[in-house]
């Protein structure tokens, strides 16, 4: 993978960020950057042009990508959904919404259906507690969620639209 | 009504741009700071204001700040911890995102306190649009003057940059953050050294939280002294508290802390009572770290006085009978709730968060959501309940970070109080399958007559 010129000089401004010789420092941001680049995941290809990138050992991109919940290692689906399963979410039906997503796409936590439209994570507190139960979808986050919402989401995007 | 210090602006149309937020008196900290005070000035008004750290410790943040080592010719950093991640807690989300420019405002006045000319904030990775929010708030205040070189002919240089995080509860341990900060794994460090001496890439560092910094602005505006008559003893000020679970109106609230929990529960003010008109049973007053009270604790302290939403009230009676303010995330359980269900998804929390370094805590946390996993599910042994509290109590204080504390103290205090509803489970595997404990001896008085 390579990234355009645009991208070059907007990791060149992120570099800028940090003083001289911390560049190191743009690795997280990098990784974001890169993975969306890459249809949601993180291959070792991808990892090795940020450890490039950034003059640094592919081990050190590694073990951070590792680390992080945010960093797929694997190839998703076009629409993760991440559904937070923590107690504030779980007083507000959290299990039986992501019991329902289950049956519904016949997929397990971490898996993507079989035409490649959906990967269900399930995740821990994403500081929503007050609007639950609810999920992050991209970069946005799907708040007051019910059922009947989740199918409309579901159905929205078998048909092709954004949702 | 209370008086609000950071969230008084907070529904002013527009208010997330810079027009609007300078209209309605925003930046006269930064003036005020720049044009007429030294950075000791600063520093001294946030210590007369009796400010605690927002995050969870509540550390007096001036006298943090006071330790902050100044040697000749080493670079300073203020890193804004942005990484809300403990259960429960959504504050800062809320401040960043509807008046932005209050925390970049309070950024600039406490880098200059602190001499900082290259600040961070660093915001978790999930919260990717308030990042881009906040971005947008940095560039309007840079392109009115208030960042950059020479701010306002004061000769002060400051720049602010949004650092994302990407998933990690224990990047809001301070030295994981640095940590990750520096583009690596988010293992805490050993302390000391502390930050202050040895911080972001080894130089002197402050870490604050979101709510701290913001409230450095209206403390330098009217004066710590004006700042501390709020309040109750050294709860001084307000303090924003996210209530969620089970009442009427969850969200956001800025109290003045001299409210009482019933108060704060009941009143049409604040959380509006229990949702559906159910009975409270129990509550997690600051945050899923925190002990768990029963309803007859939460509204009493065990001497009998009202239980207020103080530092210092929330904790009395230690871990025995109290709890803590900690973060502020308020997690309300009405009586249809089960005490070791939700017990259990906190302990799988801790679990998938553990960062792995301490033995106590990668093991501990592990064995913790199995055993609780197992009386949840029908196969637990009266015997687990001694084993859950033997390990918690192995794990407490016997790791590099105080996250190991977070993963036992709820599983302490939920023994502690709710032992009977641990044995039910053993005893009545089937049935704690379809139905709850309810609410035992734990019924709140105050609670709406059936």
């Amino acid at each position: 993978m390579k990234f355009s010129e645009q991208q070059l000089a907007e990791v060149k401004a992120l570099i800028a960020h940090y003083p001289e010789g911390k560049q190191k420092s743009a690795l997280i941001p990098l990784l974001h950057m890169v993975q969306k680049e890459n249809a949601g995941w993180l291959s070792a290809e991808a990892m090795d042009y940020v450890a490039s990138l950034l003059g640094i050992e592919p081990i050190e991109v590694y073990e951070v990508a590792t680390f992080y919940t945010m960093f797929n290692l694997q190839p998703v689906g076009k629409h993760i959904f991440e559904v937070c399963q923590t107690g504030p979410c779980m007083l507000r039906g959290s299990d039986e919404l992501i019991a329902h997503i289950r049956s519904k796409l016949n997929i397990g936590p971490g898996e993507t259906t079989a035409d490649g439209m959906f990967t269900l994570k399930l995740v821990e507190c994403l500081g929503a507690c007050g609007y639950a139960p609810m999920m992050q979808l991209g970069a946005n986050y799907r708040e007051h969620l019910t059922i009947e919402k989740v199918d409309a989401m579901i159905e929205k995007a078998m048909q092709g639209e954004a949702i | 009504m209370g008086r609000k210090l950071l969230l008084d602006k907070a529904n002013v149309e527009g208010i997330r741009h810079y027009d609007v937020y300078r209209r309605e008196g925003g930046y006269r900290s930064v003036e005020k700071a720049l044009k007429t005070m030294s950075p000791d000035q600063v520093v001294e008004e946030v210590k007369k204001s009796g400010l605690r750290g927002r995050g969870g410790a509540g550390f007096p943040s001036g006298m943090k700040w006071s330790f902050l080592a100044k040697p000749e010719g080493v670079p300073r950093y203020l890193v804004c911890n942005a990484d809300e991640s403990e259960p429960g807690t959504f504050k800062d989300r809320y401040l960043m995102e509807f008046i932005p420019h209050l925390l970049i405002e309070g950024m600039i006045t406490a880098s200059y306190a602190l001499g900082s000319n290259r600040s961070y904030i660093y915001i978790r990775g999930e919260y990717w649009w308030v990042k881009e929010i906040l971005e947008q708030a940095i560039q309007e205040a840079r392109n009115a003057g208030w960042l950059g070189k020479n701010i306002l002919g004061s000769g002060f240089d400051c720049d602010i940059f949004v650092q994302p995080g990407a998933g990690a509860y224990i990047c809001g341990e301070e030295t994981a953050l640095l940590e990750s900060l520096e583009g690596k794994r988010g293992n805490p460090r050993i302390k000391p050294p502390f930050p202050a001496v040895k911080g972001l890439w080894g130089c002197p560092t402050v870490v604050n939280n979101v709510e701290t910094i913001a409230a450095v602005v209206p403390i330098v505006n009217e004066g710590g002294d004006e700042y501390a008559k709020i309040g109750i003893g050294k709860s001084t000020g307000t303090k924003l508290i996210s209530a969620c679970g089970n009442v009427v109106k969850p969200g956001v609230y800025e109290i003045e802390m001299n409210i009482s929990v019933e108060e704060f529960i009941y009143s049409d003010e604040y959380c509006g009572g229990i949702a559906n008109g159910k009975k409270l049973k129990a509550c997690i007053p600051g945050g899923s770290s925190v002990p768990i009270l029963p309803a007859n604790l939460l509204l009493k302290t065990a001497k009998g006085e009202t239980r207020m939403m103080t530092y210092e009230s929330l904790s009395d009676g230690g871990f025995a009978t109290g709890s803590m303010m900690g973060s502020g995330g308020f997690i309300v359980l009405d009586e249809d709730q089960c005490v070791v269900r939700h017990t259990y998804t906190l302990a799988r929390f801790y679990r998938h968060e553990s960062c792995g370094q301490c033995s106590p805590c990668r093991e501990g946390t592990g064995w913790m959501e199995k055993i609780l996993r197992n009386i949840e599910t029908g196969k637990g042994k009266m015997s687990d309940i001694e084993l859950l509290w033997d390990i918690q109590r192995k794990i407490e204080g016997n790791t590099i970070c105080p996250l190991g504390d977070a993963a036992a103290w709820p599983v302490a205090a939920a023994i502690r109080h709710f032992r009977d509803e641990f044995e039910w489970h053993v005893m009545h595997p089937e049935e704690a399958q379809t139905s709850n404990y309810g609410l035992a001896q734990y019924a709140s008085p105050l609670a709406p007559a059936e």
